[in-house]
């Protein structure tokens, strides 16, 4: 397996690429998608991979310095096993050819025999003006010409103005094995990126659009907002806590002595490759109306239960019902299910009507290692769900 | 609904400037004004934003222009698609970013989005604030070095995801093209992505323009001059 250079998505993927595989990673126009392609060619080299790198658009000098700049580090990984065709060649291709044909068979054979005698075996092709110069059809043409062995992979980058026909035509006509849609939310007053795995043609990870940050010269999947609710003195905030890096928590001492989240919990921590925020919400009736709100751009819900209170089980119902309505991926947690009295499997699951597939966990929130299993099955949860 | 002031009384009087979310074409020949002009109605009022996309003139150089006319340079920022083919390894800036080409489309999108985050976020004036939601003004100069490296649909379909993105952030875009360099086809199909023409044109020594897609704007030649980076029409 070749790594993408980008933990979450190998994990996703079942560990990376297979080797000689096709792939792309097609970038929205404005995306900052870059570093998909400049982190699987770093991850490449530092395996020290032979590469080939096409990049019609710059000069290798050019794209060495912004590579590392992006990645925060010196040119110095280029000294491994990397060629390049750049804008220069381009141009002398351009002026020692008479016609378009002339102009796609020069790519063609000065790709082939660079990739031949360094025995490439990943060849990383920006796409972009191939594909304005001599068309799709020209462009894979050049880029199977680096396939010199049934192991070589390919991995193209491209500016997608099309949308989405263009993605099919890969998937479709040009049978690639991945593709990964790199986009943005442009809007007037918030801006994040997703990407979008697409299609892979070796596991059957299904469509999920997870954001990303690239922070410190690499890509990282970003869970946004994850929500713990449920009904009241289930142990929220202490979930809230024992999951987060950094969080805190706005309690007041309630009627019967108890503190009790009067407004919500809130936690960052960085888990599994994921930079995670989670949100605890009010349990008591009287904050209803606020929940909603708080559901709202979640990505994942944790319901959490008192495991030891089949009383506390139709107010949860209520819970479910809510987080159904907004078809969000959702984990149940049964907590304090270390104290006697605890509900079973199939108790909890018809008391809250659930699915077998709905993950349900017996935890006790006081234990940071429960709270980070039920966690982890939510990322999971997430990144693989369907809606 | 905020409204850029053009600078030109005509407008500003009588419509109240420019609406949020438009985009003008301005169509010019070659040795006209039109860039002066261009960066005029680009040139940032207090409180206002403004990115400039030079595909012509080095960053160095469109600092310049915006320097004389007096503007406050913590509010401009430029995307400049020249200087790093000769100067590899320079580095981007808040307000200074390049490009490796104007044939680079991928860079430049990012690059506009880079500086309209950093505007929104409050991180593009050392610390000063403008208005908010920022109102940004937007210029291309020029539309002209784009097309001649690529392909009409290609840019086309570019220029559509600029347009786009200016209209939602409620911005306003100026994008030159020299009308003498490109057919009929070329400049009616870049028009159809715009909200109104500027057009301008030379005849005697004497600059002329005529504004087109304003409502209630009579589109009529007037004679016009840009000093120290206003547009003054007539006599």
């Amino acid at each position: 397996m070749i790594s993408t250079g980008i933990n979450g998505i190998d994990d996703m993927l079942g560990g990376g690429i297979p080797r000689g595989s096709r792939v792309m990673y097609s970038m929205e126009p404005g995306v900052d998608g870059q570093l998909f392609m400049i982190s699987t060619l770093f991850a490449a080299l530092s395996k020290g991979l032979s590469c080939l790198v096409v990049l019609p658009h710059t000069t290798f000098d050019i794209f060495k310095h912004d590579a590392a700049m992006k990645r925060g580090c010196t040119m110095e990984i280029f000294n491994k096993k990397v060629v390049f065709i750049d804008a220069v060649d381009r141009e002398r291709i351009e002026k020692s050819s008479r016609t378009r044909k002339d102009v796609l068979k020069a790519w063609e054979t000065k790709v082939k025999k660079l990739s031949k005698e360094n025995a490439v075996e990943i060849a990383f092709i920006y796409v972009d003006l191939l594909y304005n110069d001599l068309g799709l059809e020209g462009t894979i043409s050049i880029a199977e010409a680096a396939k010199t062995s049934g192991t070589t992979t390919l991995i193209l980058e491209h500016l997608n103005l099309e949308g989405r026909s263009l993605i099919d035509q890969f998937i479709e006509k040009y049978s690639y094995d991945l593709i990964i849609a790199i986009s943005s939310a442009f809007r007037s007053q918030l801006h994040f990126n997703y990407f979008t795995l697409m299609h892979t043609s070796w596991s059957n990870v299904p469509r999920r659009s997870v954001p990303f940050i690239a922070t410190e010269g690499r890509v990282v999947p970003y869970i946004p907002k994850i929500v713990v609710t449920g009904p009241t003195q289930a142990g929220k905030s202490t979930f809230v806590t024992n999951a987060s890096d950094l969080g805190f928590s706005i309690d007041r001492r309630g009627v019967a002595g108890d503190p009790t989240t009067v407004a919500m919990d809130f936690g960052w921590l960085h888990w599994k490759n994921f930079e995670i925020t989670v949100y605890g919400t009010p349990g008591q009736q009287r904050f209803d109306s606020v929940v909603p709100m708080l559901l709202s751009h979640a990505m994942g819900i944790v319901l959490l239960i008192d495991a030891t209170k089949p009383s506390a089980l139709e107010r949860a119902r209520h819970h479910v019902q809510l987080i159904r309505e907004k078809r969000l991926p959702m984990v149940i947690a049964a907590n304090k299910s270390d104290l006697p009295g605890t509900m079973s499997d199939s108790e909890i699951r018809k008391g809250l009507d659930l699915q077998k597939d709905v993950p349900l966990f017996f935890i006790s929130a006081t234990r940071k290692g429960d709270v980070r299993l039920v966690l982890e099955s939510l990322v999971d949860y997430i990144t693989q769900y369907t809606n | 609904m905020y409204n850029f002031k053009s600078g030109i009384v005509q407008i500003d009087q009588g419509f109240g400037g420019f609406e949020a979310g438009t985009n003008f074409l301005v169509l010019a020949p070659p040795m006209s004004l039109a860039e002066d002009l261009a960066y005029s109605l680009t040139k940032p009022l207090p409180g206002e934003y403004a990115i400039v996309l030079s595909t012509n003139d080095r960053a160095a150089e469109v600092i310049d222009a915006f320097k004389v006319m007096e503007v406050d340079k913590r509010y401009v920022g430029t995307i400049d698609a020249i200087t790093k083919s000769s100067t590899p390894g320079i580095a981007d800036t808040t307000r200074l970013m390049f490009v490796a080409s104007p044939t680079d489309l991928t860079g430049i999108g990012i690059k506009f989005s880079k500086m309209v985050e950093l505007i929104f976020d409050g991180d593009f004036s050392d610390g000063e604030s403008g208005l908010f939601p920022p109102p940004v003004r937007f210029c291309v100069n020029s539309v002209s070095t784009l097309l001649m490296y690529r392909k009409l649909e290609v840019l086309y379909q570019f220029l559509h995801v600029l347009t786009s993105k200016v209209k939602k952030i409620d911005g306003v875009g100026f994008y030159l093209l020299n009308n003498e360099s490109f057919d009929e086809k070329t400049i009616s199909l870049v028009k159809q992505l715009m909200t109104g023409v500027i057009e301008v044109k030379i005849e005697q020594s004497t600059n002329y323009l005529r504004i087109m897609g304003i409502k209630g704007v009579p589109s009529k030649w007037q004679k016009f001059s840009v000093q120290k980076g206003q547009v003054v029409i007539g006599p």
